[in-house]
């Protein structure tokens, strides 16, 4: 018995060893479609290479967007601008309140907004939060905030791609790299996070029914996220983004999920409060298209500027 | 618990350190343990279902000392029967109820007579068909003066539910395994090493090989009619080593836990897929199975040994009922029909045991003629797990007219494609090593061996990353789970 334990003790270190090994022969090597379990991909989906290299050297301003991609391709920070209202967009793709608290315990101090605009949806509280953790870890730098999330996520994908992506980080693997601003029909507008799409119009008329089941993982971190902003001081907005009323109506919980919003702060449903037509003002069931995303901007302006958004009443009555 | 979760990886060590470390010189207090912990083990999917381990344990306990008792053949007889009735009646009841009230409805509405027997929502559960064949196989075999009824009801209990082959076999038989929860356990590092290889074979084969060809399986079975025979026999050839994977993986690390503890299990599966005609696959292909109905059915029914017509009739029926017993679907008693029909010219041209060896025993590559034998034997296996696998016979007739169309010519296509690359190339190192491993119980038992500990150890850890790179991140059950 002695033997075996012995054996087993010296066989874990030496299988740790030999497996990160093989992970970065493997992540090095191989390309990325090949390895089941590793999601290594900079300068992926989205610009969020480019949006962390901008998020660096941002400071103190007006607006702080959050959220998954209806954030970064809805909220435009140019319309902001014209406001005189300075605004930074931090969505990446599919961003749960997980990687939301990442992102806030990185920046939040530094960029120190005046006001939030957390983009929520009943689609992203419903999801592990695995595929947008893969996208941070890939394209930002990885810090103990970073692990930290990895362990809360707990999976395997996300600890193979994290101890690869410490690998690169510690090699420097990506020193030359530098993200194109356009990439088929996206375009990265430098400075504000915003990535807009060539002119398009929605083809896609239907929506799979499914009953989405709210994450409890992502509601504790969206609260801790609430906490947290309220912590210190600055104005919170919940805003759920327009989506195709198809879309939106398959969604199949608006109601509990208007609900459980309304209990945490200031929230605006945009799905009940802005007409807008299925096919000319998106480009695909999910997203806006900037015909889209200026209209639904003004009014979200309109709102801020007016204070709308304090008075729960008057926002509850147009629905 | 599924072996293949985070649950058992921390269960079993836990087990390990108690049995050797706590109980270790006290062979009472192991099984009680074994015991406790195959009843955690099981009750961990649901517990309500304990109750009928418990109560097949304590019906075969009692007939089993009561067939040692008695010696008039008229009582022995009907405590056979209790026996049966109970084990039968239990696996009937939440098995295939349904299915004979389906088919009585669908049977008096082709008369053109209208029933309709309400079915029940009946859960089946996990394990069902192996702990009642294999508490069936100890009152047989005391019916018959083959063993002696046990009097230690603890280790009879823990034979019945020793965890590492509760829910999927190998279904043990107590001449096998019982006298063994009699018997001091010492702990054996080669034993306990082999364990742990075959544990890490099985899981390779489960959650790198089946789990990953489940996807494209599911897919491609899940909608026929829009791929190509050649997608549709792609489908197939995933299924194939799916249902092996999943299967023998299990019986792996089933066997190789069994191990750790001190225990040997019978042989599951012996490399089918390298058999040379339908007799030898079924010699290697779920062995526990095949020997449990050959030796309680078949050869009670009179086996070989009487008329041709006699040997025929036998042989469908020993087929048809293990096909059957894999579940309450015509497709299953299909999957047997066929096999029967495969198997029986062998049988009738006395072939059936014309491949008793190893193929290509101490050669590296198989000859020209073993290589086509095997050939053809794994693809008529490959078809006929279409019947296995199909959702009812009109999905399976479905497959098989895409297969046998014009567009089994065309390049498979479908969603994935990189993937099942990469899948396609996993399997062909498995078979590989399979092939170089097949002289011994599992692929891996003995490649490397001799070499120094470092290439062994690498060669593992390799295997580890590959489980870390290719395994799903979903805990997928075991296909025989269902069965």
């Amino acid at each position: 018995m002695k033997k075996f334990i012995k054996s087993i003790i010296l066989f874990i270190p030496y299988t740790i060893v030999i497996y990160l090994l093989m992970l970065i022969i493997w992540g090095t090597l191989l390309p990325g479609k090949y390895n089941f379990n590793l999601n290594y991909r900079i300068g992926s989906y989205g610009h969020m290479y480019s949006r962390m290299r901008d998020v660096k050297k941002v400071k103190n301003i007006d607006i702080l967007i959050l959220g998954s991609s209806h954030a970064y391709r809805g909220f435009d920070p140019r319309i902001f601008q014209k406001y005189g209202l300075s605004a930074f967009n931090l969505g990446s793709s599919g961003q749960t309140p997980i990687q939301t608290k990442l992102l806030l315990d990185k920046y939040l101090d530094k960029i120190n907004p005046k006001i939030i605009i957390f983009e929520v949806s009943p689609l992203i509280f419903s999801t592990d939060g695995v595929e947008s953790a893969l996208d941070l870890i890939a394209n930002d730098i990885i810090d103990s905030h970073t692990i930290k999330m990895s362990i809360e996520l707990n999976h395997l994908k996300v600890y193979n791609t994290l101890l690869y992506g410490l690998f690169s980080q510690l090699v420097n693997l990506n020193a030359g790299y530098r993200e194109p601003i356009a990439r088929r029909d996206d375009t990265y507008i430098p400075g504000t996070g915003y990535v807009e799409k060539k002119p398009k119009y929605n083809d896609e008329k239907t929506a799979d029914d499914k009953r989405y089941e709210i994450n409890e993982t992502q509601l504790l971190y969206f609260k801790k996220v609430v906490d947290m902003i309220k912590s210190k001081n600055i104005s919170l907005l919940l805003v759920q983004a327009p989506v195709t009323s198809t879309l939106y109506k398959s969604y199949g919980i608006n109601a509990r999920f208007d609900n459980i919003m309304e209990q945490n702060g200031n929230y605006i449903n945009y799905n009940n409060r802005i007409d807008l037509d299925n096919f000319l003002h998106f480009y695909d069931l999910h997203h806006l298209n900037q015909r889209g995303v200026s209209l639904f901007n003004e009014m979200l302006i309109q709102d801020i500027i007016k204070n709308k958004i304090v008075n729960r009443k008057e926002r509850n009555c147009h629905r | 618990m599924l072996f293949n979760s985070i649950d058992f990886a921390i269960f079993l060590p836990i087990i390990f350190i108690i049995y050797w470390f706590v109980t270790g010189k006290n062979i009472k207090y192991q099984n009680l343990l074994i015991l406790i912990a195959s009843y955690v083990f099981y009750g961990w999917w649901d517990w309500r279902f304990l109750s009928l381990i418990f109560f097949s344990t304590i019906v075969d306990y009692t007939v089993g000392l009561n067939l040692g008792r008695y010696n008039k053949p008229s009582t022995r007889k009907i405590l056979l029967i209790v026996s049966i009735c109970v084990n039968l009646g239990l696996l009937g009841f939440f098995k295939y109820y349904n299915f004979f009230l389906d088919n009585i409805n669908t049977a008096f509405s082709f008369l053109g007579q209208s029933v309709s027997l309400q079915s029940l929502h009946i859960i089946l559960p996990v394990g069902i068909s192996f702990y009642t064949f294999q508490t069936l196989s100890y009152t047989i075999d005391i019916y018959n003066k083959k063993i002696n009824p046990t009097r230690d009801f603890l280790s009879f209990a823990a034979f019945v539910s020793f965890f590492p082959q509760l829910v999927a076999g190998p279904i043990e038989r107590a001449s096998n395994l019982l006298p063994q929860f009699k018997m001091r356990r010492r702990f054996n590092y080669d034993d306990a090493a082999d364990g742990l290889r075959q544990i890490l074979w099985g899981l390779i084969k489960k959650v790198v090989i089946a789990d990953n060809c489940a996807q494209f399986v599911d897919m491609i079975f899940n909608s026929p009619g829009d791929y190509s025979g050649s997608t549709l026999f792609l489908g197939a050839l995933f299924f194939t080593f799916q249902i092996y994977g999943d299967f023998s993986g299990y019986s792996d690390i089933a066997i190789g836990t069994a191990r750790l503890f001190g225990f040997k299990l019978m042989r599951n599966f012996a490399f089918p897929y390298f058999s040379r005609d339908i007799a030898e696959f079924w010699r290697r292909w779920h062995i526990s199975l095949t020997t449990w109905f050959r030796d309680y059915l078949y050869i009670p029914l009179g086996g070989s040994r009487v008329s041709l017509p006699g040997t025929i009739r036998n042989t469908f029926i020993i087929f048809l009922v293990s096909g059957f017993w894999h579940g309450a679907n015509w497709t299953y008693v299909a999957w047997g029909g066929v096999h029967a029909l495969l198997f029986l010219p062998l049988l009738i041209m006395n072939k059936n045991r014309n491949n008793i060896d190893l193929v290509a025993k101490d050669k590296k590559i198989p000859s020209l003629k073993e290589l086509v034998n095997i050939s053809v034997t794994f693809f008529i296996v490959v078809l006929t797990w279409i019947l296995f696998r199909a959702d009812n016979i009109s999905h399976a007739s479905e497959i098989f007219k895409g297969i046998f169309s014009v567009s089994l010519f065309t390049i498979p296509s479908f969603n994935g494609m990189e993937k099942a690359l990469m899948l396609i190339i996993m399997i062909t190192l498995f078979m590989i090593i399979e092939w170089v491993g097949r002289e011994h119980n599992f692929a891996i038992e003995r490649i490397g061996i001799n070499r120094p500990r470092f290439i062994r150890w690498s060669f593992y850890s390799f295997l580890i990353f590959l489980i870390g790179m290719y395994m799903q991140t979903t805990e997928t059950p075991f296909i025989y789970f269902q069965f």
